[in-house]
């Protein structure tokens, strides 16, 4: 099975060698055609951040390549106290906001913070920021203060993105409706026009403050809900760069289109079970949900082949996941548990059926139905599929289950509400550092909605927000992924990386590390062919 | 012809308020916009500020009264999926492209549609008969959301000759008209012709020929101004059907039009919006009816 980073590194170089075949590029307008993302509004913290706005900047950056924090943001440098509640970042002083209004400064990171930590907010992750107290000390250096230690604090203003800067110049001018209309932004791209829900026009910003500045003109950002449309915008010629499912991107490629692979993983995905079914007193348990029972979960998990999942969902371009939310590149990883996980969780129906009859299954459960939600999210179009390949492998193994259609709001209303009494296909993305992503995965602490009821795993995560040492935190991390593990409270699935689909006469390579929500970003980084 | 008027106008009055009662009720009772418009991290204090803010805490009866009395205004609210737009801005803004999609579309149908189902009557069980009914089957049997996808296949990817999807020049109006107007055509087609079929057998054609009438004279002049009263009737069908099917083949064609914002809509639960494009919606159907109306009454009096 290809292995991510390897697949990331050969179209890298093949895009190397594209760009060293076609050297100077041309001035042209970069098409690129994707799913409707989250970005109906101008007004950032108006939308679930599922976009970062091209012309846009947070403070903190990501690699493109490795994906790890770096100054590509607003942020030339950043400190943290020792107990890492108090967070200082040094801006550029070079900065400038786009349609002159003037250098990047504290007072305008002090001005967004209170933008985007507003009650209309919807943003993704504005939790932590709510609780942070922001201070301008002078022009260029700005102080976030802490209630709780957060040594995972520039996810938010990384990938995550839950601040980008607005100038306050702007507002004082033109107030929200100058932002509803032309937002500066410090980004390589200046705003052109919105066509609401349909097109988003940005222009290269000529002369960039940071030296550099895209090698073509214009970007046209298009939101084409049909896949099909899509690819054939890419075949006509109409779209340089499309999102495709997986199972389309073949056709592309018989065409001669050439498949970009974000640099890193950029999603996880997994089945994910609702009902606080740890908690012995939670709806779990009035809702008699079977995999309370833990040797149901493990026989759900027994019943899954990932590998033919990965193959069908993902084309074989995936990499099983060990546990949901836990990632190799971030502190608290358990290397232990992916050398445990074949002859812990791999696939064996005969165990499956083993463990279904100790647990005296189906006779001693008063609903011993498993409901599987089938759904659609945005930029996940496998859930439907995957939960139909779900329901014939725990089938195969002996559990009874049905399928439940639902819309993903639907699904997210049960769950919010705690209502929710069935199984159905989650993801993680962007991936999270391991700290947060086990927090927001499992406990009560950052999603109540996707908590699994553990008191012991509640009591793991409320030290886990409290401690400042370093060496405790990444123990406990890995204790709470352990204890996940070991209780198969999830089913993890596979490790995917962000893809488009390129025109290659128009498009020589993009490489964007798949650190955002959407997966897109770095757009400044499309290499445009001659 | 004024009670008829007054009468049909009070009809229409009613119809639209059971249709406000429907909607909101539908959109009510499909669950809450919550889920669709917070992320996953979503707190209960930011799930119940956006209840409270919406104003979705309230009774439902109070939820209605309150939209009613806002709609008779003409104020449905603020859109909840795009923020700081009221939701018939939002809709207004959106009607134009859909009302010239569904125009052409309907002038597609209308000028293909009467000569083929003349023709086929006139030549009934010729080839040329045969042809019509062969496309009134097509037409009928295929969904349009696929013909679309057919269209953009054929006539943009493969001949390269009409853009894909999207908006801006009449070229990118014809893939999606034909779309929208094909199962219209087979509809109309048949209905002229069967139509056509019964005029033409009436003894006054008959009296006509006999009295050395030229064919075509016959056939548009007298015959189908009698049969046109059925497929002028079906007008206001089609009139209705050409826009809402614009649901599904504007967001097939990304054309930016009200069919796509429905769906986009519907997707976030934004009640307001959904509501708006219901009411446009029943508004242009209810008057294109209204409209068929008057006309089958000015043509038949019998009617009156």
């Amino acid at each position: 099975m290809p292995n991510i980073r390897s697949v990331a590194r050969r179209t890298m170089m093949a895009c190397a060698v594209s760009s060293i075949v076609g050297t100077a590029a041309f001035a042209q307008n970069v098409v690129v055609a994707i799913d409707p993302g989250s970005a109906e509004s101008n007004l950032y913290w108006e939308t679930i951040g599922g976009l970062i706005p091209p012309n846009m900047q947070s403070l903190v950056g990501n690699d493109p390549e490795t994906g790890v924090y770096d100054a590509s943001g607003l942020a030339e440098s950043w400190e943290h106290d020792e107990d890492f509640t108090r967070w200082t970042f040094h801006l550029k002083p070079g900065a400038v906001f786009s349609g002159d209004w003037g250098p990047v400064t504290a007072e305008d990171v002090v001005h967004s913070v209170a933008l985007h930590t507003g009650d209309d907010s919807r943003l993704s992750g504005i939790q932590s920021l709510r609780a942070a107290t922001v201070t301008a000390d002078g022009d260029h250096t700005v102080h976030f203060d802490l209630p709780n230690p957060d040594p995972d604090f520039l996810f938010l203003h990384a990938g995550r993105a839950v601040l980008v800067v607005y100038s306050k110049a702007q507002y004082d001018a033109e107030g929200l409706e100058g932002y509803a209309r032309n937002p500066a932004g410090s980004g390589p791209f200046t705003f052109v026009s919105r066509d609401l829900g349909n097109t988003l026009k940005y222009d290269v910003a000529k002369d960039h403050w940071s030296g550099s500045s895209p090698r073509y003109d214009s970007l046209e950002l298009r939101f084409v809900g049909e896949p099909a449309t899509r690819l054939a915008m890419l075949l006509a010629g109409e779209a340089d760069i499309v999102s495709l499912p997986r199972e389309l991107q073949p056709e592309a490629e018989a065409q001669g289109h050439q498949t970009i692979s974000s640099a890193q993983a950029s999603v996880q995905t997994a089945f994910v079970l609702s009902g606080l079914f740890m908690d012995p007193e939670g709806p779990g348990a009035e809702m008699g949900l079977p995999w309370q029972d833990v040797r149901i979960r493990e026989a759900m998990n027994r019943a899954l082949d990932r590998e033919a999942l990965i193959d069908v969902l993902y084309e074989g371009r995936a990499e099983p996941l060990v546990v949901f939310s836990m990632d190799p590149r971030f502190d608290g990883h358990v290397p232990e548990l992916a050398r445990r996980f074949e002859a812990e969780y791999g696939h064996d129906p005969d165990r499956a059926r083993e463990l279904l009859a100790e647990a005296d299954y189906p006779g001693a459960f008063a609903n011993p139905v498993i409901p599987i939600a089938a759904t659609a999210l945005g930029g996940s179009p496998e859930f439907g599929l995957m939960a139909e390949l779900v329901q014939a492998m725990f089938a195969d193994a002996g559990l009874q289950t049905e399928i439940r259609e639902m819309d993903w709001p639907t699904l997210q209303n049960a769950r919010l509400g705690f209502t929710a009494d069935f199984a159905h296909p989650m993801r993680n993305a962007p991936v999270r550092p391991n700290g947060i992503g086990v927090l927001a995965s499992y406990t009560e602490q950052l999603s109540p909605a996707y908590s699994i009821g553990s008191r012991e795993l509640d009591g793991m995560g409320d030290r886990l927000i409290e401690t400042k040492d370093l060496e405790e935190r990444a123990a406990l991390i890995r204790d709470m992924f352990t204890y996940v593990f070991d209780n198969y409270a999830h089913m993890p699935i596979a490790t995917i990386s962000a893809e488009v689909v390129a025109n290659p006469q128009r498009v020589a390579g993009w490489t964007f590390p798949g650190s955002s929500s959407s997966g897109f970003s770095h757009f400044e980084l499309i290499e445009t062919a001659d | 012809m004024q009670r008829f008027f007054l009468v049909k106008l009070v009809e229409s009055a009613i119809a639209l308020w059971v249709i406000t009662l429907i909607v909101f009720g539908l959109t009510h009772f499909s669950g809450n916009p919550v889920g669709a418009l917070l992320p996953d991290d979503a707190s209960p204090e930011q799930v119940a500020f956006l209840i409270n803010k919406l104003g979705l805490d309230q009774p439902i009866h109070i939820q209605y009264l309150r939209f009613l009395g806002n709609a008779v205004q003409g104020d449905f609210g603020l859109s909840m999926k795009w923020p700081g737009q009221s939701a018939m801005d939002v809709v207004l803004s959106r009607l134009p492209a859909t009302l010239t999609l569904g125009g052409m579309a309907m002038l597609i149908s209308v000028v293909i549609a009467i000569p083929l189902g003349v023709a086929s009557a006139t030549r009934k069980g010729t080839i040329v008969d045969s042809f019509a009914q062969g496309i009134a089957l097509i037409g009928q049997s295929m969904p349009s959301f696929w013909l679309g996808i057919i269209l953009i296949w054929v006539f943009a990817v493969g001949l390269g000759m009409f853009p894909t999807s999207g908006s801006g020049t009449w070229a990118h109006l014809v893939l999606p008209a034909i779309s929208i107007a094909w199962f219209q055509i087979s509809a109309l087609t048949r209905l002229t012709r069967s139509a056509m079929l019964e005029v033409l057998d009436a003894e006054y054609v008959k009296l006509a020929r006999a009295k050395g009438v030229s064919e075509p004279i016959i056939v548009w002049k007298h015959a189908l101004r009698n049969a046109a009263v059925v497929p002028l009737t079906y007008f206001g069908v089609l009139a209705g059907s050409v826009l809402t099917g614009s649901v599904v083949i504007e967001t097939v064609f990304s054309w930016p039009g009200l069919g796509w914002t429905a769906i986009e809509a519907i997707k976030a639960r934004d009640f307001p919006v959904v509501q708006s494009v219901v009411i446009v919606f029943a508004v242009i159907f209810i008057l294109a009816n209204l409209l068929v109306d008057l006309l089958y009454a000015y043509i038949d009096p019998r009617i009156r």
